[in-house]
């Protein structure tokens, strides 16, 4: 039996996808960048639901926008969870939250699994997730594999491609 | 010369091969012409009688235009045996592990005609059976006019056309016939007035009645239906004209605009007839969803289009589904799994997940799959496909391998329509929380594969329902008709 890192439901071996809440289950191993086994917590068996930390009330901040400068789109996100950012690609099971190849990702560097949004109490942190062409914060390159605190306004830059963040 | 027949193979005659290009074909004549020559040889009957299958053969092959009149006669005295359907299945895995405990599969089929047959297309029996009830005034009426006049100037003269409006009773604007004059048709089109209640049925039976005038198995027989809301009290009889429809081979096509209509007896109507059911969410989408759904009738390859399964020992099917056209459920029925009409311009593509118990290494038999449908085109009833279809189980895990990426690809959106599906039973079973929450899951898969608008429609229902308990009726159609048309086009797929 396989288990599923999101939902906890099993299947038998080889099964793709969780029929419970649509993970993908093949992206065993991949390190800490398997982009659905933590991001998931919102979906749990009823008895796990005491673990899940309170989501956050709501005067304070819950969304976070980003807007991707030369394609002018806007993507927004509950801030409840990790977000992935990169390039989707089915054959090597990444699929992020915030998929760039619209945009033009590939041409501009992004690779597939390129940085991620994490939240921590009330602070937000990015992390490039060693990336080919690095991830940029406010014009400064960041170590990978490192979160750096994030605020609203501050600008991302992904390979060549600029992304404006909002906390809303 | 003779009239041309292909007894004789006019390659074999000059030792060419049938790819062979014109200079070949000229030098083994050339080669062949000096060998046999009457004045080179001695007068001999047999050497003679050479020397004129040669000058034959010759003349048909060294004229470009004939040589592909040749080549296309050919062709088809080849494929009296082929197969028109073509049958291709993928497994996820080329071989499997020896576990001790049962273990998945996948199987993808996809099916289309056989590149060996010329496509042509069928003649149209078509019905548009249109609501003009009291709601359907403005806009909607307008754009449904639009949609008309559309197929009025797409149809063929071959084509025959009839039309019926209904309200709480139904008229017929345009008996079954062929489009002659085509202004005078538009007109009556842009004359029809709204007024009065929706009864479906009474349309259903009205353009049935004018299909079956004109039915002939060498059309596409087709009743498109459009509505904006709810029928009361004939649904039973609605189903019933449904499976006579089904009987004369006449599907049915069924289309609801706004939200009051009923989409559980639509999609049972076009389920039973063989036909699709669809939602357009604004008036100004009726054209493209009228003109999507022509332009797929005149492209009917196949129909009645089925499968069996015959599985080896101790697999069992667990689900089975089609992923296209659109993504459907598949329960088998009598004469096996329907899948409705196979169309020329896309194929059809069906999923099947399999459970397979502990096996010893080998080879093992997992199922022989048998397809069936009805090719029109070529006067073709219940042509047949079978594959039998093995796996081979190694006695140690092996090394792992990829499953073809349009099997992920399939499997992924598959993965949300059954989320869509236990929502959907969940709310049925007054599971409110728990169908809000897996709806706002299905959210972030559905952004994960780049389908926002879907996603945010998802995200809308799912904070509605936490709120009322209850879904829109618009919301929960755009869920249910929208995970429905997840399209199977692959994503880009490349390296960083």
């Amino acid at each position: 039996m396989i288990k599923c890192p999101s939902c906890q439901k099993k299947h038998p071996p080889n099964t793709l996808f969780c029929d419970e809440c649509g993970a993908y289950l093949a992206a065993e191993a991949d390190k800490r960048t398997d982009p659905l086994a933590v991001s998931e917590v919102d979906w749990m068996e009823e008895q796990d639901i005491a673990a899940v930390p309170p989501s956050p009330s709501p005067d304070k901040s819950t969304a976070l926008k980003l807007t991707i400068r030369d394609s002018g789109r806007l993507v927004e996100f509950p801030l409840t969870k990790e977000i992935n950012i990169g390039r989707l690609d089915a054959a090597s099971a990444t699929f992020p939250d915030v998929d760039l190849t619209v945009d033009g990702g590939l041409e501009k560097g992004v690779s597939r699994r390129h940085a991620r949004i994490t939240r921590q109490g009330e602070e937000l942190f990015i992390e490039d997730l060693g990336s080919v062409n690095g991830t940029f914060l406010n014009g400064k390159r960041l170590t990978p594999y490192l979160p750096h605190p994030l605020q609203s306004g501050d600008e991302i830059r992904l390979g060549t491609m600029v992304l404006r963040v909002n906390v809303v | 010369m003779r009239v041309m027949t292909t007894e004789t193979d006019y390659y074999a005659v000059l030792g060419v091969s049938q790819s062979a290009t014109a200079q070949e074909i000229k030098k083994a004549y050339r080669t062949l012409v000096q060998r046999f020559h009457p004045d080179a040889v001695q007068e001999d009957a047999t050497v003679s009688e050479q020397f004129y299958r040669v000058q034959e053969a010759y003349e048909v092959l060294g004229d470009p235009e004939k040589r592909a009149e040749y080549d296309r006669q050919l062709g088809k005295d080849e494929l009296a045996g082929e197969p028109a359907i073509d049958l291709q299945v993928t497994l996820s895995h080329r071989s499997l592990s020896c576990l001790d405990e049962d273990q998945v599969f996948y199987a993808l089929m996809e099916i289309t005609p056989s590149p060996h047959v010329e496509v042509r297309r069928l003649p149209l029996n078509l019905c548009l059976v249109l609501d003009r009830s009291t709601s359907m005034q403005g806009l909607r009426l307008q754009r449904v006019k639009e949609a008309t006049h559309y197929i009025i100037d797409y149809l063929d003269d071959e084509d025959i056309l009839s039309l019926v409006t209904f309200s709480d009773r139904a008229e017929v604007v345009l008996s079954g016939q062929h489009l002659q004059d085509r202004v005078r048709v538009k007109a009556q089109v842009s004359a029809i007035r709204s007024s009065g209640g929706t009864e479906i049925f009474q349309g259903l039976q009205s353009g049935l009645i004018e299909l079956e005038r004109v039915r002939s198995p060498d059309m596409v027989n087709h009743l498109i239906l459009l509505t904006d809301g709810q029928t009361y009290g004939d649904e039973e009889k609605c189903l019933l004209a449904a499976d006579r429809a089904s009987r004369n081979q006449i599907g049915i096509s069924t289309m609801g605009i706004g939200q009051d209509w009923n989409d559980k007896l639509l999609d049972e109507i076009a389920l039973r007839s063989g036909g699709t059911s669809a939602y357009i969410d604004s008036a100004a989408k009726v054209t493209s969803f009228f003109r999507d759904r022509i332009h797929s009738l005149v492209n009917v390859f196949a129909r009645e289009l089925r499968y069996t399964l015959d599985l080896g020992e101790e697999v069992r099917l667990k689900d089975s589904f089609l992923v296209s056209p659109y993504i459907a459920r598949l329960q088998e029925r009598e004469g096996g799994f329907h899948l409705g009409q196979l169309s020329s311009d896309a194929p059809t593509v069906v999923l099947l997940e399999c459970i397979i118990s502990p096996k010893l290494p080998g080879r093992h038999r997992l199922f022989q799959l048998e397809l069936v449908g009805d090719v029109p085109m070529l006067g073709r009833q219940s042509e047949r496909v079978k594959r039998e279809v093995e796996v081979r189980f190694a006695p140690t895990r092996e090394l792992e391998e990829t499953v073809p990426p349009r099997i992920v690809s399939a499997l992924g959106k598959l993965a949300i329509f059954r989320m869509q599906e236990k929502t959907m039973s969940e709310l049925e079973r007054g599971q409110v929380e728990q169908a809000s929450q897996r709806l706002e899951t299905m959210a972030t898969r559905l952004l994960n594969i780049g389908e926002l608008e879907l996603a945010k429609a998802a995200l809308l229902e799912a904070g509605r329902l936490a709120r009322s308990g209850h879904l829109s009726p618009e919301g929960r159609k755009k869920i249910r008709y929208g995970t429905r048309s997840l399209s199977l086009l692959p994503k880009e797929v490349s390296g960083d």
